[in-house]
């Protein structure tokens, strides 16, 4: 029985030290990125004040991050007022009238590379099809603008939108369907009035998930919106974005630029952070309401 | 009945009993197939008008196939397929050209689980009434009280006609899904197992309902509840294995029934 | 009958109705299937934009031009190696780093932490996983690299390159091939390829470990039971079980936190160094293709211009190919499931 005792205690250790190190993993990982919140917060609290929300990037050292804001908020709004109607079509299409079709299977699959596709290439996409055809318009000098901003945002958003919504209408149970044909409800009524209704706390939250992803992004608007140093509310002029300016602020060597790429650094965070959480707020208490 | 064997297929399984009215809805030789499973297997039967007549049977038997084909709701879904004939007022109700929206005018549908629609209680009942025809205001206000009052629900909602149907309770949502399907002012009323989700008393008042709307409506009940079956119709049909086995009048197939297999399932002796 | 006159003009005008219904079922069908085929659109535009604005770099370099290392302006003459070689270099790093770290993670979170654990710190790493790149390129330019320069980089040097400060090889460079030119750096910054793979690995890490949490919760827990009924440890259930079970996802999942990798750019720009110069260390700063196209695209024009262009097409095939495998890998499972 001795070879037994051995076995036992050497597969007792083996699971011992494998467990702890499960465990010391989960602890190395959380402590990294409990430091780099850590590091958001402290240093952008410290850089937090009022000049940043009343003046614009023009002053610089001096100046505010208003502009950058207010672009940002512009840019955001035009890529999901873009991206929405287009993503809950497509997955209206994907859940409702192409089940089980090789055409909606591929599309399926494809919208969910689309979904992790480098932003960078993206970017460099809607400049080939928006910054350069409007540029050859105005004979020549380089048109970046608010809209080709959103419409990068909004090639980003979209395969978020499109997935949520076909996955939420998915859930909505056959027999509302049934209950609405039976009553003679043609079916794109019965998409439009019932199924999207029924559905709306899942599709909201895709569409928060998505303004989520794209308020950090800023790989795609560095040749699309570009940026610019002053208050515009224009989308056809230059827009200045948050993170375009922390970028640009970062690289820079002053540290009074780098306080104020931190506290812009801070607002991000938290406006991400506090969309993922409504938006699983939204998801959660809605839940329930349904069968 | 002498249609029955003047069409001349299978005298003894479309055992429809003596006529107690005149009849609704005729099916003859009526098979249904899924995926190539052959669900149907030449059903024979005639549905007097206004009577209730309830459909049982063990489940898998075909009962709720053959309650969804009265109104091809199963045409929503591919790879199904009816062969045979309904016919209702003279009409084959599977010929493809028979208008969807006639059809579904004619027939409404109250499923298991209630379905309202997520919109207020006045728009459930309204919404489908608004596609079909052109109502004033008044005119709908009327309509949508009139059917929820058939559906014995008006004076538990007429309070709170703006809120959401959501809120109500299981019976009520399944009253205003009854609700929903009488406004159309269909002919024919298709209750699938309709109180299988609710509790003893949600499930008396729908029983109740059923023998006040049947002075109006054919109406088919598809029930896995024989004392259902036997409380509130007048005619019951017994399925097994996707066959008709036995059409008679409720208190025959309760007291005398005609066939072995029926008696065995009456008496609890299946499985 | 009266009621008959009635009742054919209700038949004609719901005949109308059932026309304009079909025809309105039509057109909506039509414009729903539009808008799925503009995702397809999204893809294939990218990709062939892309190539077109490359087109250029591709018929002046030809095949040499994945091949060469050259990044020169002045005389107009650029290679991809060098970004290439940085694109996968920190995308293996960090996945080096990220794959058992998330593995040790999901394991610990689905199968060993106690219950009233699992559920807040699984939705803690779940929201990291959405903080902005950008807050990752930022710590790691402003805190990480100057940290590793400090600490980590002066120990790798002396202990494990080939060119240490006090000038005395340590055994493990004198005796291990390749290892002394790997961390040998004559740089003393913290911008270098490892300092990228490591912000690399720390961004994907919630990502990759969501996924293996995930999946590892679909295993039947009739299947884990039977093994504890044999007396197997947990260790033995979630490497003998556990992970075999759901082996394809767990690959699936890998192959998507590498495409993320493959693909980042701003976690990366900060702290890779931007050096257009092939270097066999992985401690001396780099360049990836989307640091590159990130830093030079504003800049650049004529050929420059199509070069970057013709690198973004070479990282959008090469991540749309792993993100395929991914996804294909993570299909596989969800039918395994459905069955």
């Amino acid at each position: 029985m001795a070879t037994n005792s051995f076995l036992y205690t050497r597969r007792r250790i083996t699971n011992v030290l494998a467990l702890g190190m499960s465990m010391l993993a989960t602890v190395i990982g959380l402590i990294f990125l409990a430091w780099i919140l850590w590091e958001t917060l402290r240093q952008g609290i410290s850089a937090l004040q009022p000049k940043l929300f009343t003046k614009i990037t023009a002053y610089g050292e001096d100046g505010g991050l208003l502009n950058a804001m207010v672009g940002s908020l512009l840019v955001n709004t035009i890529g999901i007022l873009i991206a929405t109607p287009i993503g809950v079509l497509a997955g209206t299409w994907l859940a409702e009238y192409a089940k089980g079709t090789k055409l909606g299977e591929s599309i399926r699959f494809l919208n969910d590379i689309l979904l992790s596709a480098p932003s960078i290439v993206l970017g460099l996409f809607v400049y080939t099809i928006v910054v350069l055809p409007t540029t050859a318009l105005t004979g020549g000098s380089t048109t970046f603008s608010g809209w080709a901003g959103g419409v990068a945002l909004a090639l980003i958003a979209l395969p978020v939108i499109v997935r949520t919504s076909d996955e939420m209408l998915r859930l909505v149970p056959s027999t509302l369907r049934e209950a609405a044909l039976s009553l003679g409800i043609p079916q794109w009524k019965l998409t439009t009035q019932i199924l999207i209704r029924a559905a709306r706390s899942g599709i909201i939250t895709g569409v928060l998930l998505a303004l989520a992803r794209i308020s950090g992004e800023t790989a795609p608007l560095l040749f699309t919106a570009f940026g610019n140093n002053y208050l515009t509310f224009n989308p056809s002029d230059k827009m200045s974005s948050l993170p375009q300016v922390i970028y640009q602020y970062a690289n820079d060597p002053g540290e009074a630029m780098h306080a104020i790429a931190w506290a812009g650094a801070f607002v991000l965070t938290m406006f991400v952070l506090l969309l993922s959480l409504s938006s699983r707020l939204v998801l959660s208490r809605n839940k329930v309401s349904h069968d | 009945m002498t249609e029955s064997a003047a069409a001349g297929i299978h005298p003894q399984s479309a055992a429809s009993p003596a006529p107690i009215a005149p009849t609704k809805l005729k099916v003859r030789d009526l098979h249904f197939y899924y995926n190539g499973f052959h669900a149907l297997k030449g059903i024979n039967m005639d549905i007097p008008e206004k009577k209730v007549t309830a459909i049982i049977g063990p489940s898998g038997c075909g009962k709720s196939t053959l309650l969804r084909i009265f109104n091809r709701i199963y045409a929503i879904y591919p790879k199904l397929e009816a062969k045979g004939e309904i016919v209702l007022d003279g009409e084959n109700i599977l010929d493809t050209s028979y208008s969807m929206n006639r059809l579904r005018s004619k027939v409404g549908m109250v499923f298991q689980k209630p379905v309202p629609f997520p919109m207020t209680i006045f728009e459930n009942v309204a919404y489908g009434i608004r596609h079909h025809e052109k109502l004033s205001r008044a005119d709908m206000d009327i309509r949508v009280e009139q059917a929820l009052r058939s559906a014995a629900l008006w004076d538990e909602v007429k309070d709170k006609l703006k809120q959401s149907a959501l809120g109500l309770s299981g019976g009520q949502q399944q009253r205003l899904c009854i609700a929903r399907g009488i406004a159309l002012k269909p002919e024919v009323l298709l209750l699938d197992e309709p109180t299988s989700a609710l509790d003893p008393i949600a499930t008396g008042r729908i029983e109740q309902l059923v023998e006040e709307l049947k002075s109006q409506y054919t109406i088919v009940i598809v029930t896995h509840n024989m004392q259902q079956a036997a409380r509130c119709s007048d005619l019951t049909a017994f399925m097994y294995l996707g066959e008709l086995i036995e059409f008679d009048r409720t208190e025959q197939i309760f007291t005398k029934p005609g066939k072995k297999q029926t008696e065995d399932y009456i008496t609890g002796r299946f499985g | 009958m009266q009621a008959n006159v009635g009742a054919v003009a209700s038949t004609v005008v719901q005949e109308a109705r059932a026309h304009r219904d079909a025809r309105h079922d039509r057109v909506f069908g039509w414009v729903l299937k539009g808008c799925a085929l503009l995702v397809l659109a999204c893809l294939l535009g990218a990709a062939g934009a892309t190539l077109w604005g490359g087109r250029h770099a591709f018929g002046t370099f030809g095949w040499h031009f994945l091949v060469s290392d050259a990044w020169d302006p002045s005389t107009d003459t650029y290679g991809a190696l060098v970004p290439v070689y940085g694109t996968i270099v920190t995308s293996v790093i960090a996945l080096l780093i990220a794959v058992p770290v998330s593995f040790g993670i999901a394991l610990y979170l689905s199968e060993v932490a106690p219950p009233w654990l699992r559920t807040p710190v699984a939705s803690a790493i779940e929201l990291l996983a959405g903080i902005p790149s950008i807050i990752y390129g930022m710590w790691g330019l402003f805190i990480f690299a100057p940290f590793f320069a400090d600490h980590i980089k002066p120990w790798l040097t002396n202990y494990l390159g080939d060119k240490p400060d006090d000038g005395k090889l340590s055994w493990v460079a004198q005796h291990v091939p390749f290892v002394g030119k790997l961390f040998g750096s004559e740089y003393p910054f913290g911008a270098s390829v490892l300092t990228a793979g490591i912000v690399l690995a720390v961004m994907i890490i919630p990502f990759i470990s969501s996924v293996m949490r995930e999946v590892f919760q679909t295993v039947p827990s009739r299947l884990k039971e039977s093994a504890y009924a044999l007396g197997s440890s947990t260790w033995e259930v979630s490497w003998d079980i556990v992970l075999p079970y759901t082996r394809s996802a767990v690959i699936g999942g890998i192959f998507l936190g590498l495409g993320r990798a493959l693909g980042e750019t701003m976690a990366v720009t900060f702290v890779l160094g931007n050096a257009m110069k092939l270097s066999p260390s992985i401690l001396d700063p780099g360049a990836s293709i989307a640091s590159t196209i990130a830093n030079q695209f504003s800049e650049a024009a004529g050929l420059q211009k199509s070069t970057l262009m013709a690198l973004a097409f070479l990282l959008f095939v090469v991540t749309f190919f792993v993100l395929l495998i991914a996804r294909w890998m993570l299909r596989q499972m969800a039918h395994k499931e459905g069955r």
